[in-house]
């Protein structure tokens, strides 16, 4: 009987004390959905934080700022003057602007900072710009019909509608830092005239530093790469255009005389939208095969130049090199790296 | 004889319903004893004189009407409780039990009032338990139906009927039930009562013995390796043991088609599951893990809660008591005023509580939701029993969040899994047949 009592007793203490007092509720707390950081005068950083605000028609934004020594105690000083719990659990896009991203030392310690602070999700997603953050930022209410959250709808447009978009996300970036064998791109937005965002392609990010610029029409090679389908990407051959409506990759390494060799095949399945009279098919897949052939050694050159692994081919050879040799990929395998990119075109 | 007659008049002296009536045959003046209540008087009257005119001397009478003739004095007022006839000759000390015409006390065969069977037999049992046992005897008329009859009680003597099919029940189970009947040494007037005979279970929530009105299902329950008990005045068939699944499965699925049958059980699992959880669900993820929500849903989460002054769990404790004690109402209430109760009820908990924006919208679709999904489980004793086990998932879910919520599922699932009737798992899906066929 003495267990009995004490145990309703406990329940009874459980009931009337739990969920009460440490627990906001989600009503009681301001979810920001966009951190923007920068830096001021060189040496203050200024976090930017947007938090949607619920209405019953629609949603608006509201655009905090706060400047400080360090961005963990600027995004504090957020919390503190802020009327209702803030809760970072919902940061679903990080901006950094220019200035800040192109200071290699600052950008590490800021993506670390991301990554261990455990306020932030590590999957939120990553983007550059070059202009004023507060300018990106205020975009969104300035524009008609456009809701808060549009600004991360902006990098999850689901499969199929713009697939050269990148979409990075923190930990990627992490990892990146202390890979040997791949690097990372990260996109660059800009605030549209008529749109919230134009897409302005990305930069390669090379063990945190930023070592050259992605057009956008070749940051879809990029995403291929990466496995992902480049579905609904439209391509202009000067006579006609096309739709890719599947795509599959296919690689084969090998290693000669200590160099390494890649030979990759890319299939596209295209559909034509539009063509000039008397154009045959043949001509258009040839003219494709031709375009994109020529973007990749373009693209491919100019990382090579710049030692900047931004397809990952280096992850192909991880099993072929002794391990040891892996932290000399950038500088001793992967200049002398041979690829041998073709594509096949069919039309469906 | 005098003595006898004299003894039970005494007995029965404060017994307004008892009658004794002096007729005469071959100028042997007979007594008649009996309850009027119990017995259709006139008409039994009426039995005895038409025996008593084709029968030759009072001797004679009495071995026509009875084989129970020259009983001791208890046994004669156990059979007048039990509502016979008895017939003293004053005379030559002769007394006989008849089998009178009763009063009919029990109602006819009617349909089921616990539930609403679709596509099956609408028969349900009574109270009476040797029509019960006819019902199953008319779907099973085989000679291995067991059918074992005990009087238990302290008191009163309760008729408890035990019923399997030779060879399909498990040996093992039907002696530890036979022994166990033979140990109730007490009154049993509810099935909790016997229950506790079945063994240790002092605190349990879920019950040996599945209970169910209709005849079809306990037939099937029997076919099914089943022991199925009657209590005397309870129109229920306790079906032993009850098992997990009984909650999902109806035998009557099976007049659906497979696929149709397999789809509902299913439904009725969802059910189960989303009327635990779901009320815990809406808790941990309003008010301690916000950021499992998608970001679009969060906002409108957090949008439906504005300006409610309540906390999580206190909104959604007061809503899930309040509509527990609705339906714990329409169930006291007479047929005539429980839709009143009904009405006021919905609108109250549905429209006045989120106009005055005491509770959330996105709460009264969530308590909607149990509400229609804890019936769909079989068996009234189980629905209450889901109904129950989501306040402690509540309680965890709005101190650990979405963790607290599936550990106290999981919890639950242990649990579940601990409970056995007589060796056989609550969890089984099929209890095993271990009976020699004779």
């Amino acid at each position: 009987m003495k267990r009995v009592k004490a145990l309703m007793m406990l329940m009874f203490l459980v009931t009337f004390l739990s969920g009460c007092w440490d627990i906001k509720d989600i009503d009681k707390r301001v979810l920001p959905l966009v951190i923007g950081i920068s830096k001021v005068n060189n040496e203050d950083y200024k976090v930017t934080v947007q938090i949607p605000i619920t209405k019953k028609d629609g949603e608006i934004s509201r655009i905090v700022t706060s400047i400080d020594e360090n961005v963990s105690s600027a995004l504090g000083q957020i919390k503190t003057n802020s009327e209702n719990a803030v809760d970072y659990s919902h940061v679903r896009l990080v901006i950094i602007q220019s200035d800040l991203s192109d200071n290699k030392e600052e950008l590490k310690q800021l993506v670390t900072f991301l990554m261990t602070s455990r306020e932030f999700p590590t999957n939120a997603q990553l983007a550059f710009t070059d202009v004023p953050i507060e300018e990106l930022l205020s975009n969104i209410n300035d524009k008609l019909g456009v809701d808060s959250t549009s600004l991360y709808d902006f990098f999850n447009k689901g499969a199929g509608w713009a697939p050269e978009i990148l979409s990075t996300r923190i930990w990627e970036v992490y990892r990146s830092m202390f890979s040997y064998t791949e690097d990372i791109t990260i996109p660059i937005v800009d605030p549209g005239k008529d749109t919230v965002i134009n897409y302005k392609g990305a930069v390669a990010l090379k063990l945190g530093e930023l070592t050259q610029r992605i057009d956008p029409n070749e940051t879809q090679l990029i995403k291929l790469f990466q496995n992902k389908n480049a579905k609904g990407k439209i391509e202009n051959v000067g006579f006609a255009s096309v739709m890719v409506t599947s795509s599959a990759i296919e690689n084969k390494t090998l290693i000669e005389s200590n160099k390494p060799v890649v030979s990759i095949n890319v299939k596209l399945k295209i559909h034509v939208l539009e063509r000039e009279a008397g154009i045959s098919n043949e001509r258009i897949k040839k003219d494709l095969e031709k375009l994109i052939e020529e973007r990749f050694n373009k693209m491919f050159e100019k990382a090579q130049e710049n030692k900047t692994d931004i397809f990952g081919f280096g992850q192909y050879f991880r099993n072929q090199i002794p391990y040891d040799d892996l932290k000399k990929w950038r500088e001793g395998y992967y200049p002398d790296l041979k690829v041998d990119f073709q594509v096949h075109t069919s039309m469906e | 004889m005098e003595n006898l007659v004299k003894e039970i008049q005494n007995m029965f002296s404060d017994h307004a319903d008892f009658f004794m009536e002096k007729e005469i045959k071959d100028s042997t003046p007979i007594y008649l004893m009996g309850f009027n209540t119990l017995i259709d008087l006139t008409k039994s009257k009426l039995y005895v004189r038409q025996i008593a005119g084709t029968s030759a001397s009072v001797q004679e009478l009495f071995i026509n009407l009875s084989d129970q003739l020259e009983i001791d004095s208890e046994q004669i007022i156990h059979a007048l409780l039990k509502g016979k006839l008895v017939i003293v000759s004053e005379k030559d000390e002769r007394n006989a039990i008849v089998d009178p015409i009763s009063r009919n006390l029990t109602r006819s065969i009617a349909e089921p009032l616990s539930e609403s069977p679709l596509l099956s037999s609408v028969d349900a049992f009574g109270e009476d338990i040797d029509t019960n046992i006819g019902l199953i005897r008319k779907r099973l008329n085989t000679e291995r139906l067991y059918h074992g009859s005990f009087e238990i009680g302290e008191f009163e003597s309760r008729k408890l009927s035990m019923l399997y099919i030779k060879g399909k029940a498990p040996d093992a189970l039907i002696g530890e039930i036979k022994r166990q009947i033979n140990q109730i040494d007490t009154d049993i007037d509810t099935v909790e009562d016997l229950n506790k005979y079945f063994g240790e279970r002092r605190f349990s929530i879920v019950s040996h013995v599945f209970q169910t009105e209709l005849p079809n299902e306990a037939t099937h329950f029997l076919k099914k390796n089943r022991v199925v008990l009657f209590l005397d005045n309870y129109p229920f068939a306790l079906v032993f043991p009850q098992t997990l699944m009984d909650m999902f499965n109806v035998s009557s699925d099976r007049n659906y088609p497979t696929v149709i049958a397999y789809v509902i059980r299913t439904l009725r699992a969802i059910g189960a599951i989303v009327n635990v959880l779901l009320p815990a669900l809406y808790v941990s993820v309003v008010s301690v893990n916000p950021e499992a929500l998608k970001i679009d849903l969060a906002l409108f989460v957090s949008e439906s809660r504005q300006g409610i002054p309540f906390p999580a769990l206190v909104e959604t404790i007061t809503m899930v008591v309040l509509v527990d004690l609705t339906l714990e109402a329409i169930v006291r209430l007479p047929k005539s005023v429980g839709p009143t109760i009904t009405m006021v009820g919905g609108i109250i908990l549905g429209q006045a509580m989120v106009e005055a924006k005491l509770v959330s919208p996105l709460l009264v679709i969530v308590i909607t939701a149990i509400v229609i999904s804890g019936s769909v489980v079989s068996g009234i004793q189980n629905s209450l029993y889901i109904r129950l086990l989501r306040y402690p998932i509540l309680i965890l879910a709005s101190i650990f969040g979405l963790l607290g919520m599936f550990i106290g599922f999981l919890f639950i699932l242990v649990y579940l899994a601990s409970l056995k009737s007589n060796g056989i798992p609550y969890t089984t899906f099929h209890i095993n047949r271990k009976g020699d066929a004779k």
